[in-house]
């Protein structure tokens, strides 16, 4: 068997390097390790050592030629192995001439793998046709084939397009996943682990034995596809802060205990701590009209009405649905409402319209039963603005005549968009927030 | 070649000599006071002549100034465009116009806006008031009038002279107001209510245009006659001598019957200024002496020709009156040599360095403006006081219109970056119209009584029997018969219609298509031509700038060369160039040799499709063939119809149930899918498809692989679709035509193939087209035009290799390489 030793390719943008000397000609003997030649760019010097043992067959070169970077350089093997193969000069043998393949028969179906593989090969080790017939650049495309692998038998070597369908013939059947993973990749695939050796995408993934099976890829939802578009879009197109503060709980915690005491005896609604802060935010909300609205390019929606829409985690991901007209709801009607809303999201039954972000004019996200205690809601543009709902700490307070005790607070984290609301604006609205949790009222 | 005219050896061979008769030169001996005394004119009259002369001095005036100075009257202005003037001429041009009515059509030059002006202002001095208005009113919606009306309070006739000067000037100025929206521009400025036909910027081009018109005259028996202005350089020229020389065939005077029998109404108006360019036509670059001569080497009337004084108009008046009688009694053509002089150069760049000062101020010295007002004056006709009156008049309207006429609000140009594709919806008219007269045709006897029709009937209209058995070459109906029948529907349907060439009478046409025609219709329908390309064109572009339809026959299509101004100059520019205004049904059949060498078989497709304003199409069934010749008789444009020498007697292969018997057509531009296939895709021109038919018989049985033959059928318009699906089934395409393969239209198709389906091909769209030699004798012609293996050849080497082809041609790319290097 025979090696070639081809010119290295020396860094990204070299094309070519020039021998300076041949320490081996034609005829010698070498050993593995031996240098071959050494050679240059116009930057720095380099030997190349030999990775065999054997004879010098050929050498195609002399000192001082210049030799494009990846090309034929010498061949070493056992005396009497034939060279002119490899000769990137030509040498004399007919290499351009591609043998016709077997069957002309167009029809992919009938064309025989076994066939396009027997026939005779056109390109020289080392080489590679650049030619690819649009069509075939195409379906290699579409088919996740590597046109490195694919052998082309057009005129002069070209790859056209019977070519890359005996790839896709030969190979076991992909996966719409393996072929869009094999075209991020790059890499193709040769055996399958799916049903009838189906390639899937895994297969597709990893080639190395270690890491190989340690994680799944698996498409994303639509849903999933959904959020991240406009969660990423919110980031992009607004200029968003997040204003932390605190309120004093202890009228709410206050207001819980009788709802409890209440339910206990069998009477009253369940109202949450999360349905009383939305209660203290619509009262918020119709104090400060600006923070109420959308913002629209050049142009500010401000409502009339507040449409307040709730962030809702549910096996499929973040919901968002929305409680149209919440300032005509009592406490009571509201929380009803949240309720409905939620099983509604969680079930999957939601009415689309509900979900979009302009049908809302507000949104409350509420992650305090999690035991969050800061954190940076993302806008659901085009409303102006996010309450995040952290959790209830225990805060350090003046409570007068210099005594100082523990009282519960609860987080409040507003984040708006600087384009439509001001750092001013946004802390007189969420301290009014705050405010009316601290007086919050009504029957249990 | 008419049997009924025995030529008689005994009677050639006498002995004898001819004779001519002596050409009148400048006898014109008459006065203003002698031609009052004969009551020829009134003092009105007269006066207006001074006046029409001083109108066309004043507007050359304005047009010199404009180029030379920049300006005129202190308004600056720069202008462009050409401008040819005949300051010097005018007396030559009012006096042409003078006897002329709306019915007389002139034709003219490069230099005519004196012409344009002259006839004008006759025609506006001839028509009633009404009908003005109604030419104003009616012409572009009254966008022109509308210009000169603004303000104005004058008589009608006062706002038509306005319209004239304005209408022509906006023209020159290429503004959209002008007669043809600009599109004309100073030489080729026309207006066709008033009888002013084409001025044409090639030399003589009207030489031979002017003829057909009346030949349209006097085939559709329409009132007036049509004046050519040309000039004495154009003498020169050979469609002007072609022109001169259809015009005075015998056979209207001893074969034409009936009210047809005699000459046609024409005068060949040469108005010699005695420059051609910076030439001078007597004593230089010609050698006829005086340009009259001419008319005794044309026919035994000399063409009743003479040399008149053109610095008198009432020499010129005097000469029209004589030569409208003889033309009046049938025996035109006329040649009149009108002795003029221009005292600008060729155009107002020249220097005039081919003439001395001396030369220019002696005939400024005998100006015909200055020379009539001084006979008007002793004659007693005007007062200087009154001449003055007039000129001032004359300038103030030049003024005004010219203030007018650049004025970029009132007189805008064509808005091409609003509608940018406005030019190209003027390049051809697409109308269908069955008759473009509606007289009676005239024809020798109902159709169904014609010989060939009957024979036809007998035929079979399919090639096959229904077991696929070719009927015997007699026995099918063929590609000539398909010709045929469109034809002489279109004949007894349009009296308009006139076919001729060479042998297109009795002989039946070279190739037999109009066998039966002879019989069928009388001599003023169908005629052989004189042996002369650039007349039967030009008449055909004359004929049909009138309203009528022509088919032309020039035979070989190697003989384009013959008339290549008539087709590439002028038969597809007019009907943008006159902003739709004029129509051009003409088709021009073309044959496509073979068998006959290097200057009688070649295919020039390509070099007509790339002339823009003609529709090409090459039909090689019989059903193709009829119809398109019906679509291409339907229609008002330009058509080259190519036809093939190889298969006139092919019989009808594709079309299931064979070619119908009534009439239908067949678009122009759509190409039709011969053969199915998927692998594949042949696309050819002309008389190829059959070589290629042959070709993937071949494909299909040696390879296993199926073409899709598509004929083509048009050049232009194409359309690509078809094609293009095919393309993207397949993949591959390869083109063909026996055009030479170097500049081959296929190239053009090719190259939108490529980019309009690069992303399906699975190779380069591959051209196989003659070589680019001499076409050899008959039996070398497989080494010349494609042949079946070449297909195989090309697709083996440049699209899919075919396993164990041996090429017989070399197809590689060194030999493609070479080849051009060579330019061979």
């Amino acid at each position: 068997m025979v090696t070639v030793v081809i010119m290295p390719k020396q860094g990204q943008s070299v094309e070519s390097c020039i021998v300076s000397e041949f320490k081996k000609k034609k005829g010698d003997k070498v050993s593995k390790g031996d240098i071959l030649f050494a050679y240059e760019t116009d930057k720095a010097s380099f030997e190349e050592e030999s990775q065999v043992e054997g004879t010098v067959l050929d050498v195609f070169y002399s000192d001082g030629d210049e030799i494009p970077v990846l090309t034929n350089v010498m061949v070493i093997g056992n005396e009497g192995e034939s060279t002119a193969e490899f000769n990137p000069n030509g040498g004399g043998v007919h290499v351009s001439e591609p043998e016709p393949v077997q069957p002309v028969k167009e029809e992919i179906a009938e064309v025989k793998t076994e066939d396009i593989k027997s026939a005779p090969q056109v390109q020289t080790l080392g080489e590679k046709s650049i030619g690819v017939s649009p069509r075939a650049r195409a379906l290699a495309d579409k088919e996740a084939v590597s046109l490195s692998d694919v052998q082309g038998t057009g005129p002069k070597g070209r790859i056209i397009e019977r070519d890359v369908k005996a790839v896709v013939q030969s190979r076991p059947k992909m996966t719409p996943l393996a072929k869009e993973v094999a075209k991020e990749t790059g890499s193709t695939p040769q055996t399958g682990t799916g049903l009838a050796g189906k390639i899937t995408g895994a297969d597709v993934v990893s080639k190395n034995p270690v890491y190989s099976g340690d994680f799944e890829i698996k498409p994303l939802t639509n849903m999933r596809k959904l959020i991240a578009k406009a969660m990423h879009a919110s980031l992009q197109n607004s200029a968003q802060l997040t204003h932390h503060l605190s309120a004093d709980a202890r009228r709410m915690l206050e207001l819980r205990k009788k709802v409890k005491a209440a339910m206990d005896k069998g009477v009253g609604a369940n109202i949450t701590l999360n349905d009383m802060v939305c209660f203290a935010v619509i009262k918020a909300l119709k104090k400060f009209p600006q923070v109420n609205a959308q913002l629209l390019g050049d142009s500010m929606k401000y409502f009339n009405k507040v449409h307040l829409a709730l962030a809702v985690d549910t096996d499929r991901g973040l919901m968002v649905p929305v409680v149209k007209n919440a300032d005509d709801l009592s406490i009571q009607g509201l929380s009803n409402q949240f309720k409905e809303i939620a099983n509604a999201c969680k079930k999957g039954s939601i009415d689309p319209d509900l979900l979009a972000a302009d049908a809302a004019s507000f949104t409350v996200s509420n992650l305090g039963n999690y035991g969050v205690e800061i954190f940076t809601p993302v806008i659901n543009l085009p409303q102006v603005a996010i309450l995040g709902v952290n959790t209830i700490v225990p805060r350090p307070k003046d409570l007068g005549d210099g005594v100082y005790g523990f009282v519960p607070h609860i987080g409040l984290s507003l984040t708006y968009d600087h384009r439509a609301l001001d750092g001013g604006e946004a802390t007189r609205f969420v301290k009014q927030v705050a405010i009316e949790i601290e007086n919050l009222e009504f029957e249990v | 070649m008419p049997k009924s005219q025995y030529i008689d050896p005994d009677k050639m061979r006498q002995a004898g000599e001819i004779k001519f008769t002596p050409i009148p030169v400048n006898q014109y001996k008459k006065s203003v006071k002698d031609e009052l005394k004969d009551k020829n004119f009134t003092k009105e009259d007269l006066k207006r002549i001074y006046h029409d002369m001083v109108v066309i001095r004043e507007f050359e005036t304005m047009l010199n100034l404009v180029k030379t100075t920049g300006g005129y009257k202190g308004v600056e202005y720069n202008n462009p465009g050409p401008a040819h003037l005949s300051a010097g001429q005018e007396a030559a041009a009012v006096g042409m116009a003078y006897n002329l009515t709306i019915d007389d059509f002139i034709f003219g030059s490069h230099r005519s806006h004196g012409e344009i002006l002259a006839k004008g202002l006759r025609a506006i001095e001839l028509l009633s008031d009404e009908k003005l208005s109604e030419i104003m009113n009616g012409f572009w919606d009254g966008a022109t009038v509308k210009v000169v009306e603004a303000g104005f309070k004058g008589s009608v006739k006062d706002l038509a002279k306005r319209f004239l000067v304005y209408g022509a000037m906006a023209e020159v100025f290429a503004r959209v107001t002008g007669f043809n929206k600009g599109l004309g521009g100073s030489m080729h400025a026309f207006f066709t209510p008033f009888g002013i036909y084409p001025n044409n910027a090639i030399v003589g081009g009207s030489g031979d245009i002017a003829v057909g018109a009346a030949l349209y005259k006097k085939v559709n028996r329409k009132p007036g006659i049509v004046v050519a202005n040309i000039g004495d350089a154009s003498m020169a020229c050979g469609p002007v001598w072609e022109g001169l020389v259809f015009a005075a065939m015998d056979q209207f005077k001893t074969l034409w019957e009936g009210d047809m029998k005699g000459g046609l109404p024409i005068i060949i108006n040469i108005m010699n200024n005695q420059y051609g360019m910076g030439g001078q036509t007597c004593g230089e670059t010609m050698g006829y002496g005086q340009a009259a001569r001419i008319g005794a080497g044309v026919n035994p009337e000399q063409m009743h020709a003479e040399r008149v004084d053109g610095y008198n108009p009432l020499a010129v008046i005097d000469a029209y009156k004589r030569k409208m009688k003889v033309l009046e009694e049938k025996n035109g053509p006329v040649l009149l040599d009108v002795l003029t002089y221009r005292y600008s150069g060729h155009s107002p760049s020249d220097a005039s360095s081919y003439r001395t000062k001396e030369e220019v101020e002696a005939w400024e010295a005998h100006d015909c403006i200055k020379g009539f007002a001084k006979q008007l004056i002793d004659g007693k006709v005007a007062t200087q006081k009154e001449l003055d009156e007039i000129s001032n008049q004359v300038g103030d309207l030049i003024f005004d219109i010219f203030k007018l006429a650049i004025d970029e609000e009132k007189s805008p140009r064509m808005d091409l970056k609003k509608e940018p594709g406005l030019i190209g919806t003027m390049m051809f008219s697409n109308e269908s119209v069955d008759s473009l007269s509606d007289a009676k045709p005239d024809v020798n006897h109902p159709m169904e009584e014609n010989f060939r029709v009957q024979q036809i009937a007998k035929k079979e209209r399919f090639a096959f029997d229904k077991d696929g058995k070719p009927f015997s070459k007699m026995k099918q109906y063929q590609l000539r018969d398909g010709l045929f029948e469109a034809i002489i529907d279109r004949f007894y349907k349009d009296a308009s219609l006139v076919a001729y060439g060479e042998e297109n009478r009795d002989w039946g046409g070279a190739f037999a298509v109009y066998r039966g025609l002879t019989e069928a219709l009388p001599y003023h329908r169908l005629f052989n031509s004189p042996i002369s390309e650039a007349s039967i064109v030009g008449t055909a572009i004359g004929y049909a700038m009138c309203g009528g339809r022509v088919i032309s026959e020039i035979m070989y299509c190697d003989f384009i060369g013959r008339c290549g101004d008539e087709i590439f100059n002028q038969m597809p520019k007019w009907q943008a160039m006159s902003g739709n205004v004029i129509k051009m049904p003409v088709v021009v059949r073309v044959s496509v040799g073979s068998k006959y060498g290097a200057q009688h078989s070649q295919d020039w497709t390509s070099l007509v499709a790339h002339i823009p304003g003609l529709k090409v199409v090459f039909p090689v069934t019989p059903y193709d063939a009829k119809g398109l010749m019906n679509s291409a008789l339907q229609g008002t444009d330009p058509v080259i119809f190519f036809e093939s020498q190889r298969i006139y007697d092919i019989g009808e292969q594709f079309h299931e149930g064979g070619v119908p018997e009534g009439y239908y057509e067949i678009p122009m531009g759509e190409p039709d899918i011969k053969r199915k296939g998927d692998d594949v895709t042949i696309l050819t021109i002309g008389s190829t498809l059959y070589p290629a038919l042959q070709a993937a018989d071949i494909l299909q049985e040696k390879y296993g692989m199926s073409a899709e033959v598509i004929d083509a059928r048009s050049l232009v318009p194409f359309n690509y679709e078809k094609v293009l699906e095919s393309v993207k089934k397949t993949g591959r395409i390869l083109l063909a035509s026996d055009a030479n393969s170097r500049g081959s239209f296929l190239n053009e198709m090719a190259r939108n193939i490529t980019e309009l389906a690069f992303d399906y091909l699975d190779a380069p769209a591959v051209v196989v087209g003659s070589r680019n030699w001499i076409t050899p004798c008959y039996e070398l012609e497989d080494a010349f035009f494609p042949q079946p293996d070449w297909f195989l050849d090309a697709i083996h080497e440049k699209i899919v290799p075919l396993n164990g082809h041996v090429p017989s041609r070399n197809f590689t790319d060194a030999e493609q390489l070479r080849r051009a290097k060579e330019g061979i």
